[in-house]
C-alpha cells in the first residue's frame, strides 16, 4: 500500500512522454464514459442553474423565468443590508462549525471504538442500535428532546437530585444554551449512522498490520493510533473536505423545531430566513439569492480547503 | 518468538483491561441514549392517542392499543405505494451503484487526462442548485413527471457517495493489481470488472444503504413530480399525506379552525414510523456483515 | 444468483405494472374532477362511501389533494410554472399568485344558472372581493351561516377551570385583575391537585403563529372585536394599533406582575404546542387565553379519558377587560366572510359548467345533510321530534381515521354552511347539534353552565354582531407579503413581538424591558402596516357605502 501513487505515474505513463491525443487514444473507454457522465451531469445539476436568473429578478409565477423583469443585484443588497439576515448567517455559520466539529469527532472516535469491541455479537448490536434514530424524523426526536429537558424532565430532575442545580432550569429559554443544544441534538441522532462509512473504511485495514503492531507490543491504544487512524485517514480527510463545504446548510427543522421567541437571535438559520421571508411570501428571489449565496461561500471553501489538502499531501476531492 | 509475544501479551493486559473496561462503559452508555429515543417512539406507537396526549410515556406504554398501526395500515394506496418504493429502492440503488461505481473507477484513475476536471465538475454539484421550479421545468420537458423513473434517472449519481468509493479504490486496493494486470494486457473494462469490483464489496455495500435507504425514505419527489399519478405513488408519500392532515406542526390558524379538531395523533405518527423503519432495519444485518466483521483482504492483496 | 435478481426484478416489474392496471376508469357516466387546496387535509379513499353516494346524486365526483410538506406558495409556485392545474383549487395564501397568472376562470360569468352559488354571500360580500378586472374568481368557504346556532363552540376568551369556579363559588369574572385575583386565591388555598401534582395557575402558549395567545388580548380587553391585526376604532374609522395602547402596557404589567408572584408557567415561551396540550390535558392548568379549536377538542377528550372531568378540570370561557363597564366582543356571530380566499375553478378545467353545477349540487340540503351527518341510521338517528343524534358507536366513528376514510366525505373546502341545516330543526354540523352538545357536557360544567344562568359557551362570552362591512380586517393582514413596505413591516412586527414580549412579562424591571419593546417595535415601522390597513379600511367603507 505504501507509495502507490508515486509508481501509479511510472507504469502508466512508461518510457516516453505520450501526446495528449495518443492519451485519449489509450484511455478511450475512460473518455466515453467520462463524456457520459458529464452530459448526465450536464442536464441534471447544471441546466437547472439557469434557474439563478430569479436571483436576479423581480420573478413573478405569472411571467416565468423568461418574462420576469431583471432588477440585478437588489434581492443581494436587501438581503446584506438587513440585520436579521447577517444574524442568521452568523448563526448558520457558527451552528455549521460546531455541528461539523463535534459530530465528525464523534462519529470517528465512536467507529474506532466499536471497532475495539472484541465480541462479535456486541459489535452487531451496539451498531444497530446506535443508528436507529437516523430514521427518526426531527419532530420525534426534538419531541423527545424537549420532554428531557423541561422542568420535570430527567435532565432537571438528575442535575437537581445531584444538587448541581437548586432548582430545574429551563434549558430552552437560554440563548447561550441553544447551539449546544442542536449539536446534541445532532450527536445523538446522527453519530451511529455516520460511523457506518468510518467502520466500511476500518475493515479493509490489513489485519496484519495490527498483528505487527502486536508483536511490536503495542497496546489497544497505540495500536489505534498507529494502526486504525492512519488507515482510516484518507476516507476522514475526503469526509472533512466534503462537510467544510457544507458548513452553511447548518440546517433548518432542528432550529425551526427547537427554537423559540427567546432564543431566536440565536436560532434562526438561513433556512429558516428563507422560508419566512421568501418561500412563503411568495418572494422567489430572495430564497435563490440566499442559494447562490451559499453556494459560492461553499465552493470558495472547498477550493480553499481542497489546495490545502494537496500541499499537505492529503487526500483531496479534486 | 512464542513466549516473547506471551509475556508481551501479560504485559499489556493490564492496560488492554482498562481500555475494555472503558470501552464498554461507552458503549453500554451510547446504547441507552440512543436507544432511548426508538423505545419511546415505540411505546407511544402502541399507546392510545388521546391518552398519549397527556405526555409522560417513556418507554412503555399506559394504554395498550393496537389502532395506530390499523390507522396506518388500512391507508388507501399503501399497497401501491410500497411496490413502487420497493421497486424505486432495488432499481435505483443498483442502477446509482453501477454508475457511482463507474465514475469512482474513472476519477481514481490518476493517469486519465480529464481526471480533475471531471472531479472538479462534479464536486460542485454537491453545492449548487437550481431551485424548484427551474428543476420541475426540466424534469417536465424531459417527462419525468408522471413517470416511475423521476425515481430512478435524476438523482442517480450522487457526488458523495461516489467520492466514498473514489476514497476507497485509491487507498485499500493496492495499485500494484492494477499495474500487473495493465502489463498483462487488460482493458480499463477489464480492471474494473475483474480486479477492482471484487475487491470494493465492503464500500459498495456502505453506498448501497446510503442509496437504499435514500430511495426507501424519500418522498418529496412522489408528491412534487407524480402528485396526479396515483400509481407511481410511494409509502412514504402515502404515509406522509397521512401524517400531514393537519398536524399540529405549521398549520395555519384558518387551518386548524376549518379542520375542527381532526389533528392526526402523535401516536400514528410513532407508528408510521416504527413501520417505515422495518424494512431497513431487517435489510442491515446482511449489509452489515461487509463493513463489521471485515474482509480478511490480506489475503487477497498478496 | 444472478438469476436469482433477474426473477426478482422480473416479478417487480409484473407487479407495478398489475398496481398500474388496477386505477381504472369509474362506473358509467360520472364526471371525476380534480382539486387541489393548498392547506393540510385528510385524503379519503377512492371507493368511498358518502363520495359515491354524492356522486350518484349529483353525477360528479372529485378526487381531492392537499398540501404535504410544502408551503402554499411554493405548492402553487410549481403548479403555475408548470402550467396544469386540477380542475379546482384553493390557493390559500398564494390565491393571489394564482388570479395573477390568469389560473382561474371569472365565476361570477357562468353564475346565473347557479343561484346557490350566487347566494353563498351577500352581493354586497362579493363584491368585497371583486378583482380590478371587475370579477369574481374564488367562493370564500367558510364562515357562511344559516341561522347561527346557539351551541356554535366559542373562539377565543380568557378560560378558568370549573373547579376553580366552583371553589369560589361561581363569581362572575369581568376584568382581567378579578381574572388573576381569583386565580392567585384558589393557588394559596389548593397549592395541589387531589393526586398532589402541582397545579400551574397559569400558562400561555407562544409556539410560532399560536403567540396570538400571549400578544392579541389587548385588542380584547378595551371591547374590540377580532379584527385580528389592528383595532378599528368605530368612532373616527381609524385603524388603532394594540401593541401599544395604555391597555397593552396595563396587560403585560399585569402578566409581568403575576409572573414575579409565581402564577406564571415559568415555561410559557419555551414550551411546543405538543408540551402545552399535554399540560391542559393532566387538569393542572387553571386558565389560559386561548381560542377554542386550538386545544378544545384534544383536550376535553383527554380530560373526559382521564376522568379528570369529573374533578372539574374542564374550562369554562370568559370575556375579560381591563376595566368594568366596557362592553365585551370576544365572540362575533354571523357570516364572517374572509374573502383573501377560496375555492376557485381552474383555466385546466374542461367542464366549467358541469364543475359549477358541482358545487351547486353540494349545496342542496340533500347532499349538504350527507357531506356533514352522513346516512341516516348509518351515522346518525332521526328522532321522533325530527331532531338528528348519533349513538355513542356512531360518534365513536367519526374519530376513528381509518373509517372516515373509507366512509366520510365531507368535501370540506367546497362551500358549506355553518349554524344551522338548511332543514332549520338540526345544526349543520353534528358537534353543533344541542341534543348532541349536551349529551357531550360533563355533569361539573353542566353545574357550572346551571350556576351562570347559561347553557352554552356562547352565552358565557354574549354574543356580538358584525361590527361592520371592514370585517374582519385579518383577511387582509393575513395575505400581506413582503412585496409591499407594509407587508414588510407586518413580518417584522410579529419577530419583534414573538423576541420581546416574553421578555417583557419575563422581567425583573418591567418599565425598562417595556421600554425596549416600545423601541425596538418602533424600529419595525410599523406605521407602514398601519397606513396600509387603513387604506385598505377606507376601500372597504368605500365599497360599502354603496349598499347605504
Amino acid at each position: 500500500m505504501v507509495g502507490k501513487s508515486a509508481s501509479a505515474v511510472a507504469v502508466i505513463a512508461p518510457r516516453q512522454e505520450k501526446t495528449f491525443w495518443q492519451k485519449i487514444k489509450e484511455q478511450k473507454v475512460l473518455v466515453l464514459w467520462a463524456l457520459i457522465f458529464f452530459v448526465f451531469g450536464f442536464i441534471f445539476y447544471y441546466l437547472p442553474l439557469g434557474g439563478w436568473v430569479i436571483g436576479f429578478q423581480d420573478y413573478k409565477p405569472k411571467n416565468g423565468l423568461f418574462g420576469s423583469q431583471f432588477i440585478g443585484f437588489d434581492k443581494f443588497i436587501q438581503l446584506f443590508s438587513d440585520v436579521t439576515f447577517l444574524r442568521t448567517l452568523r448563526n448558520t455559520l457558527c451552528m455549521g462549525v460546531l455541528n461539523l466539529a463535534f459530530c465528525f469527532v464523534t462519529a470517528i472516535a465512536f467507529a474506532i471504538l466499536l471497532n475495539e469491541v472484541k465480541s462479535n455479537g456486541g459489535k452487531k448490536v451496539v451498531q444497530t442500535i446506535s443508528y436507529l434514530p437516523h430514521f427518526l424524523s426531527w419532530i420525534i426526536v426534538t419531541g423527545i428532546l424537549h420532554d428531557m429537558l423541561s422542568g420535570s424532565g430527567i435532565v432537571n430532575e438528575i442535575l437537581v437530585g445531584l444538587h448541581i442545580l437548586d432548582q430545574p432550569l429551563n434549558f430552552f429559554a437560554y440563548p447561550q444554551l441553544f447551539w449546544g443544544i442542536v449539536v446534541f441534538a445532532n450527536i445523538w441522532k446522527e453519530t451511529g449512522w455516520n460511523a457506518i462509512i468510518y467502520l466500511a473504511a476500518i475493515t479493509a485495514i490489513d489485519p496484519s498490520l495490527y498483528e505487527a503492531a502486536q508483536i511490536d507490543g503495542a497496546g489497544r491504544w497505540s495500536r489505534i493510533k498507529a494502526v486504525t487512524l492512519p488507515g482510516i485517514r484518507p476516507i476522514i480527510m475526503i469526509q472533512l473536505l466534503m462537510n467544510v463545504g457544507n458548513v452553511l446548510n447548518a440546517g433548518f427543522e432542528v432550529q425551526y423545531l427547537l427554537g423559540n421567541g427567546l432564543v431566536q437571535s440565536v436560532s434562526q438559520t438561513i433556512d429558516i430566513y428563507v422560508l419566512k421571508w421568501g418561500i412563503s411570501q411568495g418572494d422567489y428571489a430572495i430564497g435563490t439569492a440566499a442559494g447562490i449565496f451559499k453556494s459560492v461561500v461553499s465552493i470558495i471553501l472547498i477550493v480553499a480547503a481542497n489546495q490545502i489538502a494537496k500541499r499537505s499531501g492529503e487526500e483531496r476531492l479534486f | 518468538m512464542a513466549n516473547t509475544a506471551t509475556a508481551r501479551k501479560i504485559k499489556s493486559t493490564t492496560s488492554d483491561k482498562v481500555f475494555t473496561v472503558f470501552n464498554t462503559i461507552i458503549m453500554v452508555l451510547f446504547v441507552v441514549i440512543t436507544l432511548y429515543p426508538v423505545l419511546n417512539t415505540l411505546a407511544v406507537a402502541f399507546n392510545d392517542g388521546t391518552d398519549a396526549l397527556r405526555g409522560g410515556i417513556h418507554i412503555w406504554p399506559r394504554m395498550w392499543t393496537m389502532n395506530n398501526f390499523t390507522t396506518v395500515l388500512q391507508k388507501e394506496n399503501l399497497l401501491t405505494g410500497a411496490k413502487i418504493s420497493v421497486l424505486r429502492t432495488v432499481l435505483g440503488t443498483l442502477f446509482s451503484l453501477f454508475l457511482n461505481a463507474v465514475l469512482a473507477f474513472i476519477i481514481s484513475r490518476k493517469e486519465f487526462v480529464f481526471q480533475r476536471s471531471l472531479s472538479l465538475f462534479w464536486v460542485i454539484t454537491m453545492y449548487v442548485n437550481g431551485g424548484l421550479i427551474p428543476v420541475f421545468l426540466l424534469y417536465k420537458a424531459l417527462g419525468l413527471t408522471n413517470s416511475f423513473w423521476v425515481y430512478v434517472i435524476p438523482g442517480a449519481i450522487s457526488c458523495y457517495n461516489m467520492l466514498v468509493i473514489r476514497t476507497y479504490m485509491n487507498n485499500s486496493i493496492p495499485n500494484s493489481l492494477v499495474e500487473s494486470a495493465q502489463i498483462d494486457g487488460a482493458g480499463y473494462t477489464t480492471i474494473f470488472v475483474k480486479i477492482i469490483s471484487p475487491l470494493c464489496k465492503p464500500v459498495y455495500a456502505t453506498v448501497a444503504l446510503f442509496s437504499a435507504v435514500g430511495q426507501w425514505n424519500s418522498w418529496f419527489d412522489a408528491m412534487l413530480y407524480n402528485r396526479m399519478s396515483e400509481k407511481y405513488t410511494t409509502l412514504q408519500y402515502e404515509l406522509m399525506k397521512l401524517l400531514s392532515s393537519v398536524t399540529n406542526q405549521g398549520t395555519s390558524a384558518e387551518a386548524m379552525k376549518n379542520a375542527a379538531g381532526a389533528v392526526t395523533p402523535t401516536s400514528v405518527r410513532a407508528a408510521a414510523t416504527i413501520l417505515t423503519m422495518l424494512p431497513i432495519v431487517c435489510l442491515y444485518p446482511f449489509l452489515q456483515k461487509y463493513f463489521v466483521q471485515g474482509l480478511t483482504l490480506g489475503s487477497v492483496k498478496e | 444468483m444472478r438469476k436469482a435478481m433477474a426473477d426478482f426484478l422480473a416479478v417487480l416489474m409484473v407487479l407495478s405494472l398489475a398496481a398500474c392496471g388496477g386505477g381504472g376508469e369509474s362506473d358509467s357516466g360520472v364526471k371525476e374532477f380534480t382539486a387541489f387546496f393548498a392547506v393540510p387535509g385528510s385524503e379519503i379513499n377512492s371507493d368511498n362511501e358518502i363520495q359515491a353516494m354524492i356522486a350518484e346524486i349529483t353525477g360528479a365526483k372529485c378526487k381531492e389533494t392537499w398540501l404535504t410538506g410544502q408551503t402554499a406558495a411554493e405548492a402553487v409556485g410549481t403548479l403555475i410554472a408548470g402550467g396544469e392545474y386540477p380542475d379546482f383549487i384553493d390557493g390559500s395564501d398564494a390565491t393571489q399568485q394564482l388570479y395573477e397568472a390568469g389560473a382561474l376562470i371569472p365565476i361570477d360569468e357562468y353564475w346565473d344558472d347557479y343561484p346557490r352559488i350566487k347566494e353563498f354571500w351577500s352581493e354586497q360580500q362579493w363584491d368585497q372581493i371583486r378583482r380590478d378586472d371587475g370579477h369574481i374568481y374564488w367562493i370564500p368557504q367558510f364562515g357562511r351561516i344559516n341561522e347561527v346556532a346557539t351551541t356554535t363552540t366559542p373562539d377565543e376568551a380568557f378560560w378558568i377551570q370549573v373547579r376553580v369556579l366552583e371553589w369560589a363559588g361561581y363569581p362572575k369574572l369581568e376584568t382581567l385583575d378579578e381574572y388573576f385575583d381569583l386565580i392567585e386565591r384558589y393557588q394559596a388555598a389548593n397549592p395541589t391537585m387531589d393526586d398532589g401534582t402541582p397545579n400551574i395557575p397559569y400558562t400561555i402558549l407562544c409556539d410560532d403563529w399560536r403567540y396570538f395567545c400571549l400578544e392579541n388580548p389587548p385588542e380584547f380587553l378595551d371591547g374590540y372585536p377580532n379584527d385580528g391585526s389592528v383595532i378599528v376604532d368605530t368612532d373616527t374609522m381609524k385603524i388603532v394599533d394594540y401593541n401599544t395602547t395604555p391597555t397593552a402596557k396595563r396587560y403585560f404589567a399585569k402578566l409581568n406582575e403575576e409572573f414575579q408572584k409565581g402564577i406564571i408557567d415559568p415555561e410559557s415561551f419555551t414550551q411546543t404546542y405538543d408540551e402545552y396540550i399535554a399540560k391542559l390535558s393532566t387538569g393542572r392548568v387553571l386558565g389560559m387565553v386561548d381560542q377554542y379549536w386550538n386545544f378544545g377538542y384534544d383536550v376535553t377528550d383527554a380530560l373526559k379519558q382521564a376522568g379528570l372531568d369529573q374533578k372539574g378540570c374542564n374550562y369554562i370561557p370568559f370575556g375579560l377587560t381591563i376595566d368594568k363597564g366596557i362592553h365585551n366582543r370576544w365572540f362575533t356571530g354571523g357570516s364572517i366572510m374572509n374573502g383573501a380566499n377560496g375555492l376557485g375553478i381552474t383555466v385546466s378545467c374542461e367542464d366549467i359548467p358541469g364543475a359549477l353545477q358541482f358545487i351547486e349540487d353540494l349545496l342542496s340540503p340533500e347532499v349538504t345533510t350527507l357531506r356533514s351527518w352522513g346516512v341516516k341510521d348509518v351515522d346518525y338517528m332521526v328522532g321522533e321530534d325530527g331532531l338528528f343524534y348519533k349513538t355513542p358507536e356512531q360518534r365513536a366513528n367519526t374519530a376513528n381515521t381509518a373509517y372516515k376514510a373509507s366512509h366520510v366525505c365531507s368535501y370540506s373546502y367546497f362551500p358549506g354552511y355553518l349554524g344551522m341545516n338548511p332543514d332549520g330543526i338540526n345544526a349543520a354540523r353534528p358537534d353543533l347539534q344541542p341534543g348532541e352538545f349536551y349529551d357531550a357536557l360533563s355533569d361539573d360544567v353542566k353545574k357550572c353552565f346551571d350556576a351562570y344562568g347559561v347553557q352554552t359557551y356562547v352565552q358565557m362570552l354574549g354574543v356580538n354582531d358584525i361590527p361592520g362591512p371592514w370585517f374582519p380586517m385579518y383577511s387582509h393582514s393575513n395575505n400581506m407579503t413582503t412585496a409591499t413596505p407594509g407587508g414588510v413591516a407586518w413580518t417584522r412586527i410579529g419577530e419583534i413581538k414573538h423576541e420581546y414580549l416574553p421578555k417583557v412579562v419575563l422581567s425583573s424591571d418591567f418599565e425598562s424591558a417595556w421600554n425596549e419593546y416600545l423601541e425596538a417595535y418602533a424600529s419595525a415601522k410599523p406605521e407602514d402596516f398601519l397606513s396600509e390597513m387603513q387604506t385598505e379600511l377606507d376601500n372597504r367603507l368605500a365599497l360599502a357605502a354603496k349598499y347605504e
